[in-house]
């Protein structure tokens, strides 16, 4: 039902961005995709996060008729990590989703612009550098509102089923 | 110490390792199965943009699930068009005084230039009959195919749109796509059966060969510029005369070269913001204002060759 719950959320959020927020080229800057999953995983956890993040990508490259896996390679690397935050540090930390939001946004832009690169795709360094600092305000402007939203769809998980014990490896 | 130990446990010092709860899977195996999902999952990835990148195999498959995709982007298009139209509207309506005066003056001056033109279209068929004259492809020898724009560039390296028309149309790969103004937005990259992806003007890769409408003898090639959405015309003779304000067209094919250009003579590129010389660069240096406004493309016309 959860995992409904998401593809759901996920599916509507890629519409908003592929055919509508994308026509005004400031909103090309942000992603709300990328927010929305990054409150998704930091309420579900790094599974459900990296999967999500993984199907929201391939969405994404398979309407803009793009190279398959790129976007499906970052979301997920994305929806892991701040899943893994999401059940460890970032416990009942208010500032957890803004926090999430502005460090993916910038790994996120130049991400895309390493795996551009390595593809032999234009990756134009400039162009990235300087659209950064807006599509950050956006993505934060967009970060309450989502979060309310997706807070309200998945509530918070029980302590019980919480991360228990963070084990040391050295 | 055991190496397993939880921080709480760390600092105490204990050496009594906690039981993990029961009814929950314990923190190791739980560690491997995120573990082998990640792990799983960038691999798949990997393996996607292998496959991808380097054959066709996977567009069938994409080309199917971004046919299933389509009803839903039309859909959300329809959706989102009155708030488009009363934003369009809004904005109109700010610019709406000084773009009337402007656009009045405008008026009175093409009114003339199209009473000329009109008589050297005349004129032109005319002689072109007498002398049977066979000139380049143009506009007029394509079939037009118009069609919607379903998603526009998602960030700022992408530079390419899809469109609601694919094979099943007749378009093709490298086909032209114009505005419905008749300026140039760029050629079709890849196409499917009911969609096809099309990269902009303003893509690094794209280029093509232009020349001055008043002094057709100045012929360069037009490719992106410095990433603000401006062209550049280069590659243009000092001995030419390029003026700003001049109108830059598609050059076409020039003689009667092996490999004919893709881009019909005469589809409007843009207009000559600035031209100046340099003592280091043997050619002008001049910037072009692009005649589409890339950031609001809604619908487009694909230029069909009779196959």
């Amino acid at each position: 039902m959860e995992g409904l719950k998401a593809a759901l959320v996920l599916f509507v959020a890629a519409l908003l961005q592929l055919s509508i927020l994308t026509e005004y080229p400031p909103f090309r800057t942000g992603s709300i995709v990328l927010v929305v999953l990054l409150q998704v995983a930091l309420l579900r956890g790094s599974i459900f996060g990296a999967v999500a993040g993984f199907c929201a990508g391939l969405l994404l490259d398979t309407a803009t008729l793009g190279t398959l896996g790129v976007t499906s390679l970052l979301l997920t690397v994305a929806g892991f990590w701040i899943g893994r935050y999401g059940e460890t540090t970032a416990r009942d930390r208010a500032h957890a989703p803004y926090l999430s939001v502005a460090v993916v946004t910038v790994l996120y832009a130049f991400g895309q612009l390493i795996l551009q690169f390595v593809l032999g795709e234009p990756a134009p360094a400039g162009v990235v550098l300087r659209s950064i600092p807006l599509g950050l305000l956006l993505n934060l402007v967009l970060t309450l509102p989502v979060y309310v939203l997706v807070r309200r769809m998945f509530a918070p998980a029980e302590l019980g089923e919480r991360v228990r014990e963070v084990r040391l490896l050295g | 110490m055991p190496r397993n130990r939880t921080v709480r446990l760390a600092v105490l010092g204990s050496s009594v390792q906690k039981a993990a709860a029961s009814g929950y899977p314990s923190s190791r195996s739980s560690a491997l199965k995120r573990r082998i999902v990640v792990g799983g999952l960038v691999l798949l990835s990997l393996v996607l943009i292998t496959v991808s990148f380097r054959s066709s195999a996977l567009d069938g498959v994409q080309g199917t699930a971004a046919t299933v995709l389509r009803p839903f982007e039309i859909a959300a298009n329809r959706v989102a068009r009155p708030f488009r139209d009363a934003v369009g509207w809004a904005h109109g309506l700010v610019n709406a005084k000084s773009e009337n005066k402007k656009l009045h003056r405008e008026v009175q001056a093409l009114q003339l230039q199209v009473i000329q033109n009109e008589q050297a279209a005349a004129q032109n068929a005319q002689l072109r009959r007498e002398v049977n004259f066979q000139g380049p492809p143009s506009i007029a020898d394509f079939d037009r195919i118009s069609t919607e724009v379903l998603t526009n560039p998602q960030s700022s390296i992408d530079q390419s749109v899809t469109i609601a028309a694919g094979s099943s149309s007749g378009i093709g790969d490298q086909d032209v796509v114009i505005n419905p103004s008749g300026a140039l937005v760029g050629i079709v990259d890849k196409t499917w059966s009911h969609v096809a992806r099309v990269t902009l003007l303003t893509d690094q890769t794209s280029s093509v060969t232009s020349t001055d409408l008043r002094s057709p003898t100045a012929v360069g090639e037009v490719h992106p510029g410095g990433g603000n959405g401006v062209l550049v015309l280069d590659r243009v003779q000092k001995s030419k005369y390029v003026g700003v304000g001049d109108t830059i067209i598609t050059a076409g094919t020039l003689g009667k070269g092996a490999l004919p250009s893709m881009f019909p003579r005469g589809i409007l590129v843009g207009t000559v913001t600035s031209e100046s010389d340099t003592d280091v660069n043997p050619f002008k240096t001049i910037q072009v204002k692009p005649a589409v406004d890339f950031s609001s493309l809604q619908s487009v016309i694909v230029l069909v060759p009779h196959r």
